[in-house]
């Protein structure tokens, strides 16, 4: 439970520095992404016992801070979906062990959970597919 | 829509994977049937074309992934710092889409040694990357995590060809 919890905090840190990023700066959606991975990557196993699960949370959230400023478009969103990607990265570790593109599948998920959610609780804010409001 | 069957492939791997059945004769065929119908729907979709922009991109990442791989299971990088480095520095020399092609190549990289013994299945997989990136380039537009999701799918068809590995 302690690394599930640990996770959710580095998972909201990261999003929020991914989403400050893409806002802030002129970095590619690639550099940033790339950028948070390689950090997380070289820094929390060392960091940490479980640092190489929270290295693969980083790196689901750094994927879903790839998402259109229409989908995602203030912290509150990005943090949501950092929520839900250490949960999922968390909960499906035995999931698809070994395949490429897992992490990046789990970002997407927790995208298109995200914005079902917040159509539900905001009918108002459908999305259309090319991400634009309607 | 139909086509929309290969981006979900993973998804349903995921599925059939928590089922324990995903890289058995049933879920292998289970994947590739998936495979067929939405391949099948894109090419017949309304102005299709297999234009020069398709190869290059299935080469680009095919580069990605051979690099990836490498540089995460030979130089012992770690298939997250190894992808991000790819990344990193494709972003530095390539432009727009390009990056993107290769990045999504960076991901079929990730892919564990077990599952890829040898070279060529991942170099498959790498090419066809990219093809799928052309192909359903209107799926989940402005979703992060949509490259990693095509990666998946090359890779996932891929084992369900190749056996599954591991």
């Amino acid at each position: 439970m302690v690394t599930l919890l640990l996770g959710i905090v580095i998972a909201l840190i990261c999003g929020a520095a991914g989403f400050w990023l893409r806002q802030q700066t002129k970095l590619t959606v690639v550099e940033v992404s790339a950028l948070l991975a390689l950090v997380a990557g070289l820094i929390l196993p060392r960091l940490f016992t479980d640092g190489g699960l929270f290295a693969l949370i980083c790196t689901t959230v750094s994927y879903a801070t790839m998402c259109s400023g229409k989908r995602i478009a203030n912290y509150m969103d990005m943090l949501v979906t950092s929520l839900i990607c250490a949960l999922i990265v968390y909960f499906g570790q035995s999931v698809l062990v070994g395949v490429g593109g897992r992490l990046g599948t789990s970002a997407a998920i927790s995208v298109l959970l995200f914005v079902l959610i917040k159509e539900r609780l905001n009918p108002g804010s459908r999305q259309s597919d090319q991400g634009v409001k309607t | 829509m139909l086509h929309y069957v290969v981006i979900f492939i993973p998804l349903l791997g995921a599925a059939l994977d928590i089922l324990d059945v995903l890289f058995t004769p049933v879920g292998r065929l289970v994947v590739l049937g998936a495979a067929v119908v939405g391949l099948i729907a894109v090419f017949r979709r309304p102005g299709f074309s297999l234009g020069p922009q398709l190869a290059k991109s299935a080469l680009i990442s095919l580069v990605g992934a051979a690099l990836t791989f490498v540089l995460s299971t030979q130089l012992n990088l770690g298939a997250v710092v190894a992808s991000a480095l790819v990344g990193l520095v494709g972003a530095q020399v390539l432009k727009g889409r390009d990056q993107l092609v290769l990045y999504l190549g960076a991901f079929v990289g990730m892919s564990s040694v077990l599952r890829f013994p040898t070279l060529v299945p991942l170099i498959v997989a790498g090419l066809l990357g990219g093809f799928l990136f052309e192909l359903v380039d209107d799926c989940w537009i402005g979703v992060g995590g949509r490259l990693g999701t095509i990666a998946a799918t090359a890779v996932v068809v891929v084992l369900a060809i190749t056996g599954g590995g591991l």
